[in-house]
């Protein structure tokens, strides 16, 4: 469960969020949907302890990020906007390294890191240096990397984002699955089928402010619109 | 807290850089380059200084027999007749040095009026100066010699006209001797330990940020402390690699030379060569600390490069600085970094009693030093401006 409670947020004279609230509770898939500059990834990284929020907090299953940082990642697995692995080491090491970090070791771990690449698909990929992998397989590392200690709450930043058809169905049956499993998953995206495939919840962000929340139902009858395209144009406009 | 997550960092940043052929190679080369320019410059050295050994000499003029006799009979000189011109023979080279033994020569030494001889080299030749001053040394050699026997012939001992005798000696031992050449070997070690962390110190701090893998390993709930350590390790290990690496191929090379010529003598053997690393290696520890707290400011891995090298300037110039004053004796030298390092080891390769001190205040105040610098490592990568200032 992730609670970000009237966040404001700015670097020097910019301000990035402005009072933002939401919730993203557990078994549900809920997106941040906004244009890009909105103010999705700064949310996100208040959450994620990275950016402290000059006023409001966020908690991840109650811990306040702001407060426990550590706490808080914890509790937390995310995949940034860049996958930012490392080229010279191979698909199993960048999982490894990461499990390793959360105090991960053994046996378990390495039965932790077979899972995770059966099921993403990278087998014949593991023991290869990720230098020459394609951006779908970079993205999949990634995410394998953000699962190896088995967080309860998810976060992913734009995590379709130039994925082909194969790539981002793998992806997608991921995140269902997570959220089968009962965890929390945030995610942003500027993609509107994504996010309409995808989210139990939506939160419309623009101008680092909340503009609406709701299902996808919800929201395009609230703009009176026929697709969520063109409520979230709507209702962007109207904020 | 245990320091658990520092040893995983270190391991990764070492199993990372060793795939780096960049990370190599600037580990290596400096450590191999230096010692080779050393020896090279060094035996160049010790050719010049024995160049004077042998030499040749061309005469001009006709009345230069008796000269180029008695010449003949010195040891490693060979003499040939010259009939052309004799500054025309030294400019195309016929012989190291050139004689004109003037018009009149014979004449004027039977009057004993001044003779003249003219010698004519090319400077610019290699080895040739110290052919050039044997030459000149052996033809007043000879004029000496005519001169005590004028002496003698008119009754006068030849002593008369020689009132001061001056005898030189050099009291230098071959081992003070070496630590001349000891300044220069400190200088490429020092360097190298400026170089051989440089690519892991900048790599895994500014190219991890650029290369957007920084936010993360940010997000792996671990203590910031913890990584800045990792990494300041990390490059430490790299630095002290290069350092061993550097000290072994010195004393390899160095002590294939011959330097006897240049009165000389430089073996370091493992007791001293490890003195050396010990002395050295607090300096590693700080180095690898400024050159990671630096690659923090930098805003991409390049300008990290660009401010980690600058480091080299200011251990070179306290390097110089060092073997210029003597300020060697001031207690509070050993606290400064580089200087401290130079003091010591040269302390202790000299077998001077304080030196044990010398090394131990040199290693404390560079590992004070560079846990300050880990410190601000670790407040820069706790500080927002290192994800949200891209």
């Amino acid at each position: 469960m992730i609670r970000v409670v009237r966040v404001r947020k700015s670097f020097g004279a910019k301000v990035a969020l402005e009072d933002l609230s939401f919730e993203a509770r557990d078994g549900r898939v809920t997106g941040l949907l906004g244009a890009n500059g909105a103010g999705k990834t700064t949310a996100l990284r208040v959450v994620s302890g990275l950016l402290r929020p000059d006023a409001g907090n966020a908690t991840v299953d109650d811990v306040d990020s702001g407060v426990d940082r550590e706490g808080a990642q914890r509790r937390l697995g995310v995949v940034t906007d860049e996958s930012g692995l490392y080229a010279r080491l191979t698909c199993r090491e960048q999982i490894r390294y990461f499990g390793n970090l959360r105090g991960l070791r053994g046996a378990g771990l390495e039965r932790r890191i077979d899972r995770l690449v059966e099921a993403l698909g990278l087998e014949e990929l593991a023991e290869r240096r990720v230098a020459g992998f394609s951006h779908g397989e970079r993205r999949k590392v990634a995410l394998a990397r953000a699962l190896v200690h088995d967080p309860r709450n998810v976060i992913l930043d734009e995590p379709t984002n130039g994925l082909d058809v194969m790539s981002t169905r793998t992806v997608r049956a991921i995140v269902r699955e997570l959220r089968a499993e009962g965890r929390c998953v945030l995610f942003s995206s500027h993609v509107m089928q994504e996010v309409a495939a995808l989210c139990d919840w939506i939160v419309v962000v623009a101008g680092g402010r909340r503009v609406a929340q709701g299902t996808a139902e919800e929201l395009v009858a609230r703009a009176g619109m026929r697709t969520l395209e063109d409520a979230f144009v709507a209702l962007a406009e109207e904020a | 807290m245990s320091l658990f997550a520092a040893a995983v960092v270190v391991r990764k940043e070492l199993v990372d850089s060793l795939r780096d052929r960049r990370a190599i190679v600037s580990m290596l080369l400096p450590a191999l380059l230096g010692p080779v320019l050393v020896s090279f410059v060094l035996q160049q050295r010790v050719v010049e200084a024995r160049s004077g050994d042998q030499v040749r000499i061309a005469i001009a003029g006709r009345d230069g027999e008796a000269l180029a006799a008695w010449l003949q009979q010195q040891s490693g000189v060979s003499v040939v007749a010259l009939r052309s011109d004799a500054e025309a023979a030294a400019r195309a080279h016929e012989a190291d040095v050139t004689l004109e033994v003037e018009e009149g020569f014979a004449r004027d030494l039977a009057r004993s009026r001044p003779a003249h001889v003219r010698l004519f080299t090319d400077s610019t030749r290699a080895g040739v100066e110290p052919k050039a001053r044997r030459v000149a040394g052996l033809v007043n050699h000879f004029g000496a010699e005519l001169a005590a026997q004028r002496l003698i012939v008119r009754g006068v001992a030849p002593s008369v006209i020689a009132p001061i005798a001056l005898d030189r000696f050099d009291v230098a031992s071959a081992r003070q001797r070496a630590a001349l050449l000891l300044n220069v070997v400190l200088g490429i070690v020092m360097v190298t330990l400026v170089t051989a962390g440089m690519q892991v110190a900048t790599d895994s701090t500014a190219g991890e940020r650029e290369r957007g893998s920084l936010e993360a390993l940010l997000l792996n709930a671990v203590p910031r402390w913890q990584i800045a350590v990792g990494k300041w390790l990390a490059a430490t290990a790299a630095a002290l690699a290069g350092m061993a690496v550097a000290i072994a191929v010195m004393d390899a090379a160095l002590s294939r030379l011959s330097l006897e010529g240049l009165g000389l003598r430089f073996h370091l053997g493992p007791r001293d060569a490890m003195t050396i690393f010990a002395v050295m290696s607090p300096l590693a520890f700080l180095l690898a600390a400024i050159e990671t707290g630096l690659s923090c400011f930098a805003k991409s891995y390049r300008e990290a490069q660009g401010f980690a090298a600058v480091l080299i300037l200011p251990v070179v110039v306290l390097g110089g600085a060092f073997a210029s004053y003597p300020v060697a004796d001031h207690a509070w030298v050993s606290w400064l970094p580089v200087i401290g390092q130079y003091a010591a080891a040269s302390q202790v390769l000299a077998g001077k009693a304080a030196a044990f001190d010398a090394a131990i205040g040199a290693a404390a105040g560079n590992l004070a030093l560079a846990a300050l610098a880990v410190w601000l490592v670790a407040r820069m990568l706790s500080s927002e401006r290192m994800i949200a200032g891209r």
